[in-house]
């Protein structure tokens, strides 16, 4: 479906919260399954509650898979998490320096990586994406790169060289590609997404240091939904940030929490920690804590898992498609208008 | 450049930092003594660690039962003073995290002692009394106007300024009034949604605010006040100064004895309260005096080492963790088996220390650790030291041997006894030979078991 020429943004309002920290353990990244299933990579060194937590838009909680170790099917530093069309989970793993590719029921399938700078070697692996013929982009973070392979591991091409210019990276996080086939890449240290064509020329960078609209501070996800529209887990700054598909800043999103159905479950037999809640100021609970990744589904809902708030935000966008004859054309110089 | 002065830089570094490597000693050692110390007093001249890649790798900062984040500053920090001055105040201002468990506290106490590290006894007291860690650990949200809880008030007197004998019960109760109020806000509890912090905060309808008569002083004193007056006292001057001495200088008795035991050295105790009280506690001239005296310089190896001193220090030698690698969590377990759980002291006193840090499984535990750390011939700084070593290709005698291990890792000066001992292990092996590959491969075993040797020494136990 082709993009719209423009929107008229209604809104994009908080709809719920899903996950509890005794599920959903340091979420470091999520992917969406079908049904609603969404599958959160927590990531933790040494904890047992590292893999892969499954709860449901529902927020009823399906089970946990993985867990911590060198064997296969375990992590130390699990990082991103995608599906492809089977709904099989694909893992990075940074210490470890491999692609893992399990079933959702924790069965091992297989895995493929290994430690170095040349071409298709790995060193500390973050984020991943599908392209549409679900060959896998790898943010090869270290050699501050990007390396799109086959899924079975087979190298296809790379781009990216550490430094801060156009197409340089510093050491890279997250990754997401559009529907058209073109790639974001989170260029972390440079506070910055770059945006590249699906064989790694540079087309734009948004994004500069700092804590303004616009800025970063070290932020680790990104995703695109179908009208373009970019989403950045402004980790640093406890935040997302929207950009138009022109990377232009439409707005930000610092959290808006409430309980979970899983969190009124486990608190209402907790009597002192009610009481406690009861002495607390509560603002601050509503608001995202180091949110690491932000994923779109097709309906355009934003997921927002967040590291230490041990769940996820969920937030529907509300826009109207606009052709191009319901809408004033773009002048080159801005005219503001008071009114 | 003398040997001298790289044995002296490296007994600095020990002391005011965590230990260096022989690269770094050797570009040190071109300066002057004295502007070293300088630089180590002023750590701002030297960026900060890159807070945002140990934080993209170590983000759980689940810091009570993992120190391993906190053992990757002490090995990595370009501000080795002021990291040092964070484990002094963690020892002086001991606090455990087993009383109330909520982890992010110690990073956020830590932090608080990195940017009053190197100001001045008072500051260092209001800030330790605001803490909420602080307050929790020693009750002082359980000192109201009403109902009195001494505790913070005692430790405040006994282990945090003048010692036991140098104040009354009276002067005990009338400190704890003048810090009724202070406490810290509710925090959101951890379920369901984590940990948030708890900040300072003062209750002024919970607070005393009665006449009280302190230390011969007279007024409606808060706690500010009370900490102006003690830090004015002599008493004051002599506590903290016999602390510097005891962490920086040599081993002392444990902080209990000292009101019945004199110090070790009364000479520099009084030139270290003079200092003191003449500039109004400031800690810079203060260890300006202490680094740069004759009986700093003379006191090498009057110290045992503290775990965490031994574990970084050797870690600084071989080179690991130079980067947040996997591993981590592991490193912080190494100071707990030798008896020194970082952010878990056994009491408000902290840890006994000295010859107490041996016993017969903690110093298995020590030489273990360092054995193991400079065995790995992978790790960057021990391929250097025995790359160093085998140098142009030249034979080594065992004699050599053994004594060019000891200057690199060290230097370590040891006893005529600890030299034989070494020696024998060495001796039939005859000359270290590099002509063929053969003779490399088995030169370079030699040499990396010399270098577990000397770190397995009774002297390398020392600072």
């Amino acid at each position: 479906m082709p993009r719209p020429y423009a929107l008229l943004r209604a809104g994009f309002p908080y709809l719920k919260t899903v996950g509890m920290r005794r599920n959903v353990n340091h979420p470091v990244d999520i992917a969406l399954g079908r049904d609603g299933r969404i599958y959160c990579l927590c990531s933790m060194e040494i904890s047992p509650n590292t893999g892969v937590a499954t709860i449901t838009f529902d927020d009823d909680y399906l089970g946990h898979v993985g867990g911590v170790g060198t064997g296969e099917g375990q992590f130390i530093w699990p990082i991103s998490i995608v599906v492809d069309r089977e709904e099989t989970l694909v893992i990075s793993d940074s210490a470890l320096h491999r692609i893992t590719f399990m079933r959702p029921d924790g069965t091992f399938l297989f895995s493929w990586g290994e430690h170095g700078s040349g071409d298709g070697q790995l060193d500390r692996p973050a984020g991943l994406a599908f392209d549409a013929e679900e060959n896998l982009y790898v943010v090869d973070t270290m050699n501050h790169r990007i390396q799109k392979f086959t899924k079975d591991g087979r190298f296809i091409l790379k781009w990216g060289e550490y430094g801060d210019g156009d197409g340089q990276l510093d050491m890279p996080w997250g990754i997401a590609v559009d529907e058209l086939g073109d790639v974001y890449v989170v260029d972390w240290r440079n506070d910055r997404v770059q945006k590249f064509t699906a064989d790694g020329r540079f087309v734009f960078s948004l994004g500069s240091s700092g804590d303004g609209d616009g800025e970063f501070n070290r932020p680790a996800g990104v995703a695109v939904d179908s009208d373009g529209d970019i989403y950045v887990a402004d980790a640093g700054n406890n935040r997302v940030q929207l950009f138009s598909e022109e990377g232009r800043y439409v707005e930000k999103f610092i959290g808006d929490a409430t309980l979970s159905k899983t969190m009124i479950e486990y608190m209402l037999p907790q009597a002192t920690p009610l009481m406690l809640r009861e002495m607390s100021r509560l603002e601050p609970q509503k608001r995202f804590r180091m949110p690491r990744s932000v994923v779109v589904d097709g309906r355009k809902r934003m997921y927002v898992a967040e590291y230490h708030g041990f769940r996820v935000q969920i937030y529907e966008k509300h826009a109207i498609p606009l052709s191009e004859d319901q809408i004033a054309p773009r002048v080159e110089s801005r005219k503001l208008r008071t009114i | 450049m003398s040997n001298n002065d790289l044995a002296l830089t490296a007994h600095l570094m020990r002391r005011a930092g965590f230990g260096a490597t022989r690269q770094e000693l050797e570009e040190l050692s071109t300066r002057s003594y004295e502007s070293l110390v300088d630089d180590l007093l002023n750590p701002e001249r030297f960026p900060e660690i890159e807070e945002d890649v140990l934080d993209r790798y170590y983000p759980e900062i689940t810091i009570h039962n993992n120190p391993g984040t906190w053992l990757y500053r002490m090995i990595n920090t370009k501000r080795p003073l002021e990291e040092k001055m964070v484990l002094f105040l963690h020892h002086v201002f001991a606090t455990a995290y087993s009383k109330d468990g909520a982890p992010f506290s110690h990073l956020v106490q830590l932090d608080l002692f990195r940017r009053i590290a190197l100001t001045d006894w008072r500051t260092i007291l209001v800030a330790v009394s605001r803490d909420p860690l602080m307050i929790s650990w020693l009750d002082n949200s359980e000192n109201h106007k009403n109902e009195l809880n001494e505790n913070y008030g005692r430790e405040v007197l006994e282990l945090f300024s003048m010692g036991i004998g140098s104040y009354t019960e009276d002067d005990v109760k009338e400190c704890a009034r003048a810090f009724t109020g202070w406490t810290f806000t509710q925090p959101i509890p951890l379920y369901p949604c984590g940990h948030y912090l708890p900040e300072f905060e003062y209750l002024a309808e919970d607070h005393d605010e009665g006449a009280k008569s302190f230390l011969g002083h007279t007024g409606n004193f808060n706690g500010e006040d009370v900490i102006d007056i003690v830090v004015r006292q002599p008493a004051t001057a002599e506590f903290v100064s016999r602390h510097l001495y005891s962490f920086f200088v040599a081993d002392e008795a444990q902080v209990p004895a000292w009101s019945v035991e004199p110090p070790r050295d009364p000479d520099a105790i009084e030139a270290l309260s003079r200092k003191f009280i003449e500039s109004g506690g400031s800690l810079r001239p203060l260890l300006r005096l202490l680094f740069n005296s004759d009986f700093f310089k003379e006191a090498r190896y009057a110290r045992v080492k503290s775990p965490a001193e031994l574990v970084v220090g050797t870690v600084k030698v071989s080179g690991a963790h130079r980067f947040p690698d996997p591993g981590l969590v592991q490193l912080g377990e190494a100071p707990e088996y030798m008896g020194q759980h970082l952010t878990n002291p056994p009491t408000v006193e902290g840890w006994h220390t000295g010859q107490e840090w041996i016993d017969g499984g903690a110093l298995t535990e020590r030489v273990n650790f360092a054995a193991d750390e400079l065995g790995d011939a992978t790790k960057p700084g021990v391929r250097y030291l025995v790359e160093r070593l085998s140098g142009d290709g030249s034979p080594i005698s065992p004699g050599d041997l053994v004594d060019r291990t000891l200057d690199l890792v060290g230097p370590v000066i040891v006893s005529d006894v600890t030299r034989d001992s070494l020696l024998g292990h060495f001796r039939s092996d005859g000359d270290l030979r590099f002509e063929t590959e053969a003779d490399r491969e088995r030169s370079e075993a030699l040499i990396a078991r010399a270098l577990q040797l000397a770190v397995s020494t009774r002297e390398y136990q020392f600072a």
